[in-house]
């Protein structure tokens, strides 16, 4: 649920330097609707854009070591808009004083041909799911609150089912490396939303097995 | 002694008119702060003026409790002279408000009585009162009490209910500690989510078994590397053991 299929920051001259500064938290469904008003007090734009992307997986499998990742994104409520390829980098929690988990970050738009390209590269779709929400956006952060749902069918983006009763909520700044300056901005949004929700480092290597 | 009581009762009506003089004035500010400053006026204000007033009044309400204040009630006043002519000093005194002591203004004033309108509604509910039977008077009292009892619960009540259900609303969860780390662990490496498709052709959950798979030939021929030299070995032996005979 990284970003919609748009080109958000694009890659120009070499400009990859880029991190993603995140946290995540989740809401069950209940307090869902009092999130959003909250959210829709707090954030620059009243009514937020709504998303229902696909997001397919792709690892290049070396001859040893971790396979390298990308994630490949369309928008299901914009067929036409391009897709979205994204990289993202081992993420590092850092110390007390960093209040987010950084990770390098490359987004790239791409034609719809890009599964085909993939393929031919050598990559292998691993796995895919459908997400959908609502995105909200203050100043330079955004604020992703949005389901995911595993795919009953392989391919099929109609029959869904959701994976959990809690909402996913991703609060990310992307910002050139070293400024880890907006990760306070980002603590202090995120303890607007306590304790409705609890927005913090979540390290998905602690949740691998 | 009667000169020690008249001391007293001017000491006491003196302190009294300088505190009702109190509250009027804070009353006078309050209502010129409402009605010229009510664009600027906070609640927190608002609130500091009346708890101004009700300081006052309780302060007045102790005077007039206290033992060594005469009892004002006991106190007659005559009216001595009646004149239908304007009076600069009273008008002074009670700030124009009463300009002539005269027959028309005295029986107001001084009056002791309920108003007329007010006495006649109070005969006429004695009346009432008598008419009904003491028994259901008992009734009309126990009636009475009820529904104050209850009217008293029911306000004392949501008090309770708001707490409660503040309490409630802070201890229910609104998110679950759990759900985030599967949804983040699903994004994050597909975990739970339905994994591969047709074509591709590596199993679900074993992201590490490509280079287990192009390790195992290595292995392989590592062994066979193994067998190699004893093979070797046991063709030197051989070929020394068959070799002796010649050096033999």
């Amino acid at each position: 649920m990284e970003a919609p299929p748009v080109t958000v920051m694009p890659v120009t001259g070499g400009t990859i330097n880029m991190m993603e500064y995140l946290l995540q938290g989740s809401v069950l469904d209940q307090g869902l609707e009092s999130l959003l008003h909250r959210l829709r007090g707090l954030c620059d734009n009243l009514e937020p854009e709504t998303f229902k992307d696909h997001e397919l997986v792709y690892f290049l499998k070396g001859q040893q070591g971790s396979p390298f990742i990308l994630r490949a994104r369309r928008s299901l409520s914009h067929p036409n808009a391009p897709w979205h390829v994204r990289y993202l980098g081992q993420p590092e929690l850092g110390d007390k004083s960093r209040h987010a988990l950084v990770r390098n970050c490359v987004d790239v738009s791409a034609s719809h041909s890009l599964p085909e390209f993939l393929n031919e590269m050598g990559f292998r779709m691993d796995h895919e799911f459908v997400t959908s929400g609502r995105i909200f956006r203050k100043g330079a952060m955004k604020i992703v609150v949005g389901s995911v749902s595993r795919m009953l069918v392989p391919g099929n983006t109609e029959n869904v089912e959701q994976i959990s009763l809690s909402s996913l909520i991703e609060l990310s700044i992307l910002a050139p490396a070293g400024q880890d300056t907006v990760s306070e901005d980002m603590r202090s949004f995120a303890e607007q939303l306590r304790p409705l929700i609890h927005l913090d480092k979540v390290d998905p290597a602690k949740q691998r097995h | 002694m009667q000169q020690r009581e008249e001391k007293q009762l001017e000491a006491s009506v003196e302190s009294l008119t300088s505190r009702v003089s109190l509250v009027q004035n804070a009353l006078q500010s309050f209502i010129n702060k409402l009605e010229n400053e009510y664009e600027r006026l906070a609640w927190p204000s608002v609130l500091d003026n009346f708890a101004l007033l009700s300081g006052q009044l309780n302060s007045i309400n102790k005077l007039l409790k206290n033992e060594k204040t005469p009892s004002f009630r006991s106190q007659v006043i005559i009216p001595l002279l009646l004149s239908p002519d304007r009076d600069e000093d009273l008008a002074k005194l009670t700030e124009m408000r009463v300009p002539v002591f005269s027959h028309e203004i005295v029986p107001d004033y001084l009056r002791t009585k309920p108003d007329p309108e007010v006495e006649e509604q109070e005969k006429q509910l004695s009346a009432e009162a008598a008419r009904i039977g003491p028994e259901v008077a008992q009734k009309q009292i126990q009636a009475l009490n009820k529904m104050c009892s209850s009217l008293l619960e029911k306000l004392n009540n949501p008090r309770e209910e708001r707490d409660s259900d503040s309490t409630a609303r802070q201890n229910k969860q609104s998110f679950n500690p759990a759900d985030t780390n599967l949804l983040v662990s699903a994004i994050a490496f597909g975990k739970g989510l339905s994994k591969c498709r047709p074509p591709c052709p590596v199993p679900p959950g074993h992201s590490g078994q490509g280079p287990m798979m192009s390790g195992g030939p290595t292995l392989q021929q590592v062994t066979i590397g193994g067998k190699m030299p004893s093979s070797i070995k046991t063709n030197i032996k051989s070929a020394s053991a068959s070799m002796h005979p010649y050096n033999r």
